[in-house]
C-alpha cells in the first residue's frame, strides 16, 4: 500500500471553510465548514436537502463552490475538477457501485489507470497490487478474476473501495455505503474502514442510519438547511440529540383540517412480505384517511408501495382491497381495483417527455374516453386536461404544451392529474414532492388533502419529515423492512426520525 | 473565474396535443420529392409520363404498406428485420398455391395474410413475453423464415404463376383510372393507420410504450399485448405485400424474393421521420419515405447511372434523417 501512516499532528487532512453554493437562485449551501483529521472516520449527517451531497460534490470536484476556501494538509488548494480531487487523493465511493458488470474485478479496479509495460498491460504487476488491495478491503484474493456482475452488492461495494484505493487515497468519501447492505455486510464494511483509518486514510462517512454512526464514527458534523450546525466527537451525543440537531427547532405543522370523516377500510395488508425488502407488514388505510409511511433510503417503504401496485408479487402474507383478498399481477390489475400510484421517479416512471400535457394526463384512462365510440373523444380529452390544469393550478399556457418544457412542480402535478382522472379508491404516492419547489409542494399537499376529504384512501410514502407530519392522519415508520413504530400527527420530527434511524423505542441510549 | 452564461435563444415551443397532422419533416420530404421529380422530369423527359410514374407507384406500394406496420413497431422502440424472410415465405407459399391449386384471388390473399400474421405473432410473442431485444429475435426469425421459404422453393424457381394476382400488378388490369390498385390500397391502409395512431387508445399506447415503457406500464397500459399487436399487424401487411411483390413480377418467382426488403422498409420508416428511439413517428412520413427511396432507385436507372449510386443516395438520406433526429433528441435532453 502506498498509504503509509503519516503523522501530521493536529493539521487537518482536509479543511473546507465558508463554503457557499447556489443553484439557480436556490442556496444549496449557505455556509459550511468541515475539518477532517487524518486517520479518522468523520460522519456527515443531515436531512434530505440539508446540503450533504452538494458539499461532498464540491470536495470531489464534481461541483465548484461559489465562495469558500479549501486546505489540504494545511496547504491552500483549489479543486476545480474531479481530476484535481483525485490528484490530491480524494476518492469517492457512491451509493450504487459504479462498476462495469461485464469486466473482472481486476479489470474494474485498474480501469483507466492500467499498469503498463511498454504498450502492454502489465498483468503481473497488477495482480500483485491486486492481492494487497483485496486483502485491505477484506475480499478473498481469488476473487480478482471473477466477473463483477456475479458478485453480491456488498462485494461490489468492496470492489468499489478497492478501486478507490488503487489510486492514491488520502480521503475516502463513502456516500450512504450501508443503505444497500445487510447487517452482516455492514460489519464487514466497518472492518474495512477501521483497517483503512489505521493506515492514516481519512474517511468521510455519510449515512442516514444514525445508530450505526456510534459503531464506526469518531466525529460527527451535522448539517441543516445548507449550514454545518455543529461538529462534535460522537461520544458526546445520542441518537436523539443528533436527530434534534438535524431537524432543529422547527416544529411540525399540524395538518390543516380537523378530523376527516373515516370510512371503511379500503386497503389492508396482513403480514405482507417481499423477500429482501420488507417482512410481515400489517397495516390498513381507511377511506378518507391519509396514512404516512416514513422510511429512510433502503428502509423498504418504497417497495411496499410498488408491491401494493402490483409491480412485484409479495412473497408472503396477503392484501385485501375493501375486505376482499386480491392478488395483483401487474399495475393494470391494480388500476382495475381502483388503486393508483404516483411513482417516485417522475422522469423515469411517470412522464412521456415527447408528448403534450393532455397526452400525459389522459394516457392512463383512454378506455374511459373511448368507451362510447371506440375511439378517443378529443373534445372530452381536451376538457379533462383543461379541467385538471385549472384544478391543480398547473402553470401552462395550453394543454398542448410538451411536458418536457415544464418545471418539476408543474410536471409532477400533471403526473398526479393522471391518477385523478378516474377518482381512485386508494391513491399511493411515493415521494410526491421530491424535486418540487416550495409553492408547488404546498399545492400538492392541498390536493392530497382535498382528495382524502372526498373519500379516497391515501397512502403517502415519503422520506421527507416535514411532509409526513404535514399531511398524515397516522404515521407509520418503516425501518429495515419492518414497522418500527406508529405515531399520531402530534409526534415530533425528532421522535419520528429517531424511530426511523434506529433508536430502540423507549430507550434514550443507542443500542 | 469566468462565468460562462449558458444562454439559449428562446425558441417558440411547438404546441400540440399530438404531433401535428403533418410534421415539418414530412413537408421537407414532400419538397425533396418534388424537387427530385422536377429535376428528373427535366433530365429524362419520359420520367413524368404515366408509363414511368405508374410502375414507380407499384414499386412503392409494398414498401410503404409493410412500412406502416414497421412504423408501429419502431414507435414502440422495437424493430423487425425479419420482414425480408417473411415476404419470401408468404410469397413462395402463395405462388405455389396459385400454381398447384389455381386458387381464386381472395383465397390467395387470405392465405398469405394469415401466414404473415402467424409469423408476426411468433415475433411479437417472443419479443413481448421473452423480454429479449427485438433485433435479436427478428434476426433469428429472419433466418428461420428464410430457411422455410427455401424449403418450399425446393431447388427450383416457381414457374407459370397464373395471372390471378394481376389486379395488383403493373399491367392494365392492375389500374383503375390510371391509379395502380396496389398503391390505392396502400394509401387506404396508410390513412386508416394514421387515424388509428392518433385517435384510438391503442394507437396512443404505442407512442406511450416507445416513449417510456416503464411509465406506460405504471399508467396501466397493457404493454405486452400492444407490442404483440404491432408485430402481428406488420405480419398481416407482409402477407398482403408479398402478393403485391408476386403481382409486380413475372410469372416466375425466384429465391431472391424479399431479399433486402427489410432494409428498404426500415429506410422508408426512418427517412419518414419516425424516431428509431421510439415514441415518435408517423405513417404519412413512411409513405413519403418509401416514395423517396423508390424515386431514387427509379431515377438512377432512368438516368442511366450505375445502380449502386442509388444505395449511396439512400444511405445519405438515412444518415441525414436519423442524424437530425438524434441531434434533436440530444438538444432536448440537454435542455431538460
Amino acid at each position: 500500500m502506498s498509504n503509509t501512516a503519516e503523522v501530521v499532528g493536529s493539521v487537518p487532512r482536509v479543511e473546507l471553510s465558508g463554503i457557499v453554493k447556489t443553484y439557480g437562485g436556490v442556496r444549496a449551501i449557505r455556509n459550511a465548514d468541515l475539518s477532517v483529521a487524518p486517520g479518522t472516520v468523520h460522519a456527515l449527517v443531515g436531512e434530505n436537502g440539508a446540503g450533504k451531497s452538494t458539499l461532498i460534490k464540491i470536495l470531489a470536484g464534481a461541483e465548484r463552490a461559489d465562495a469558500g476556501s479549501l486546505q489540504f494538509n494545511g496547504e491552500p488548494v483549489s479543486i476545480t475538477s474531479t481530476t484535481d480531487a483525485l490528484g490530491l487523493g480524494v476518492q469517492t465511493v457512491y451509493q450504487e457501485p459504479q462498476l462495469f458488470p461485464e469486466l473482472s474485478v481486476a479489470e474494474n479496479v485498474f480501469v483507466g489507470r492500467e499498469l503498463r509495460r511498454g504498450i502492454r498491460v502489465d498483468w503481473a504487476a497488477q495482480a500483485e497490487q491486486m492481492n494487497s488491495l483485496l486483502d485491505t478491503v477484506g475480499l478473498d484474493v481469488g476473487i480478482a478474476t471473477r466477473t463483477v456482475g456475479d458478485l453480491s452488492i456488498a462485494q461490489q461495494q468492496q470492489v468499489s473501495i478497492a478501486k478507490a484505493l488503487a489510486g492514491e487515497a488520502r480521503v475516502l468519501i463513502l456516500d450512504e455505503p450501508s443503505a444497500i447492505l445487510t447487517d452482516a455486510e455492514i460489519d464487514v464494511l466497518f472492518a474495512v474502514i477501521r483497517r483503512l483509518t489505521a493506515t492514516g486514510v481519512s474517511v468521510i462517512y455519510i449515512s442516514h442510519r444514525l445508530d450505526e454512526l456510534f459503531r464506526i464514527a469518531d466525529v460527527v458534523t451535522i448539517m441543516r438547511d445548507g449550514e454545518t450546525i455543529t461538529t462534535r466527537p460522537i461520544g458526546e451525543l445520542t441518537v436523539r440529540e443528533i436527530a434534534e440537531l438535524m431537524v432543529g427547532g422547527v416544529l411540525a405543522e399540524p395538518r390543516a383540517d380537523v378530523e376527516a370523516t373515516r370510512g371503511d377500510v379500503v386497503l389492508q395488508l396482513d403480514d405482507m412480505s417481499l423477500a429482501g425488502s420488507f417482512s410481515e407488514i400489517s397495516l390498513d388505510v381507511r377511506a378518507g384517511e391519509i396514512v404516512g409511511l416514513y422510511g429512510l433510503i433502503g428502509s423498504g417503504a418504497g417497495e411496499i408501495a410498488s408491491t401494493i401496485y402490483g409491480m412485484q408479487r409479495p412473497t408472503g402474507g396477503r392484501m385485501l382491497v375493501r375486505g376482499e383478498p386480491v392478488v395483483l399481477r401487474r399495475p393494470s390489475s391494480a388500476k382495475k381495483r381502483g388503486i393508483h400510484l404516483l411513482p417516485a421517479n417522475r422522469s423515469a416512471q411517470g412522464s412521456f417527455s415527447f408528448q403534450s400535457i393532455a397526452f400525459n394526463i389522459t394516457i392512463g384512462e383512454l378506455h374511459l374516453l373511448s368507451r362510447i365510440k371506440g375511439w378517443v373523444q378529443r373534445r372530452a380529452e381536451r376538457d379533462i386536461a383543461r379541467n385538471f390544469i385549472t384544478r391543480l393550478a398547473v402553470k401552462t399556457p395550453s394543454e398542448r404544451q410538451p411536458i418536457s418544457a415544464m418545471s418539476g412542480g408543474n410536471a409532477q402535478k400533471v403526473v398526479l392529474a393522471r391518477q385523478l382522472v378516474n377518482r381512485p379508491e386508494l391513491l399511493v404516492l411515493v415521494e410526491p414532492t421530491q424535486g418540487v419547489d416550495v409553492g408547488a409542494k404546498e399545492e400538492i399537499h392541498r390536493i392530497i388533502d382535498d382528495l382524502a376529504s372526498e373519500g379516497t384512501a391515501v397512502l403517502v410514502v415519503t422520506s421527507d419529515l416535514g411532509e409526513v407530519l404535514r399531511i398524515s392522519d397516522r404515521i407509520i415508520v418503516i425501518r429495515s423492512g419492518e414497522i418500527a413504530h406508529e405515531f399520531t400527527p402530534d409526534a415530533t420530527q425528532v421522535e419520528i426520525l429517531a424511530a426511523a434511524a434506529g433508536e430502540t423505542h423507549g430507550s434514550e441510549e443507542p443500542s | 473565474m469566468t462565468a460562462v452564461a449558458h444562454e439559449r435563444a428562446s425558441k417558440p415551443i411547438v404546441k400540440r396535443i399530438l404531433p401535428p397532422p403533418v410534421t415539418g419533416q414530412e413537408l421537407v420530404l414532400v419538397g425533396v420529392i418534388a424537387v427530385l421529380w422536377v429535376l428528373l422530369g427535366i433530365f429524362t423527359p419520359s420520367f413524368l409520363s404515366p408509363s414511368s410514374i405508374q410502375p414507380l407507384l407499384v414499386s412503392v406500394a409494398p414498401i410503404a404498406l409493410i412500412g406502416v406496420g414497421m412504423t408501429f413497431i419502431i414507435i414502440t422502440a422495437g424493430i423487425d428485420v425479419s420482414v425480408g424472410g417473411a415476404i419470401a415465405l408468404c410469397a413462395v407459399v402463395t405462388a405455389k398455391l396459385l400454381v398447384n391449386y389455381d386458387v381464386p384471388l381472395i383465397v390467395a390473399v387470405l392465405v398469405s395474410m394469415v401466414l404473415g400474421t402467424v409469423l408476426g405473432l411468433i415475433n411479437g410473442t417472443l419479443i413481448a413475453y421473452g423480454r429479449v431485444h427485438a433485433i435479436i429475435i427478428t434476426f433469428g426469425t429472419a433466418n428461420i423464415f428464410q430457411f422455410f421459404a427455401l424449403r418450399v422453393f425446393g431447388s427450383s424457381t416457381v414457374n407459370g404463376i397464373p395471372s390471378t394476382l394481376d389486379v395488383f400488378g403493373r399491367g392494365e388490369s392492375g389500374r383503375t383510372l390510371g391509379v395502380p390498385h396496389s398503391f390505392a390500397i396502400t394509401i387506404l391502409v396508410v390513412l386508416i393507420a394514421w387515424w388509428y395512431l392518433r385517435n384510438t387508445a391503442g394507437g396512443r399506447h404505442l407512442f406511450a410504450i416507445g416513449g417510456n415503457e416503464n411509465a406506460a406500464r405504471l399508467a396501466g397500459v397493457k404493454v405486452q399485448p400492444r407490442v404483440v399487436f404491432a408485430y402481428v399487424a406488420t405480419g398481416a401487411l407482409v402477407g398482403l405485400g408479398a402478393c403485391f411483390f408476386i403481382a409486380a413480377g413475372t410469372s416466375t418467382l425466384d429465391q431472391g424474393v424479399g431479399a433486402g426488403r427489410e432494409l428498404a422498409v426500415i429506410a422508408a420508416v426512418v427517412i419518414g421521420g419516425t424516431s428509431i428511439l421510439g415514441g415518435r413517428g408517423s405513417v404519412i412520413g413512411t409513405l413519403l419515405g418509401a416514395i423517396l427511396v423508390q424515386t431514387v432507385n427509379s431515377g438512377v436507372t432512368q438516368l442511366g447511372w450505375p445502380s449502386q449510386l442509388a444505395n449511396l443516395f439512400v444511405g445519405i438520406f438515412i444518415i441525414i434523417a436519423v442524424g437530425t433526429d438524434l441531434l434533436r433528441e440530444r438538444a432536448r435532453r440537454s435542455r431538460a
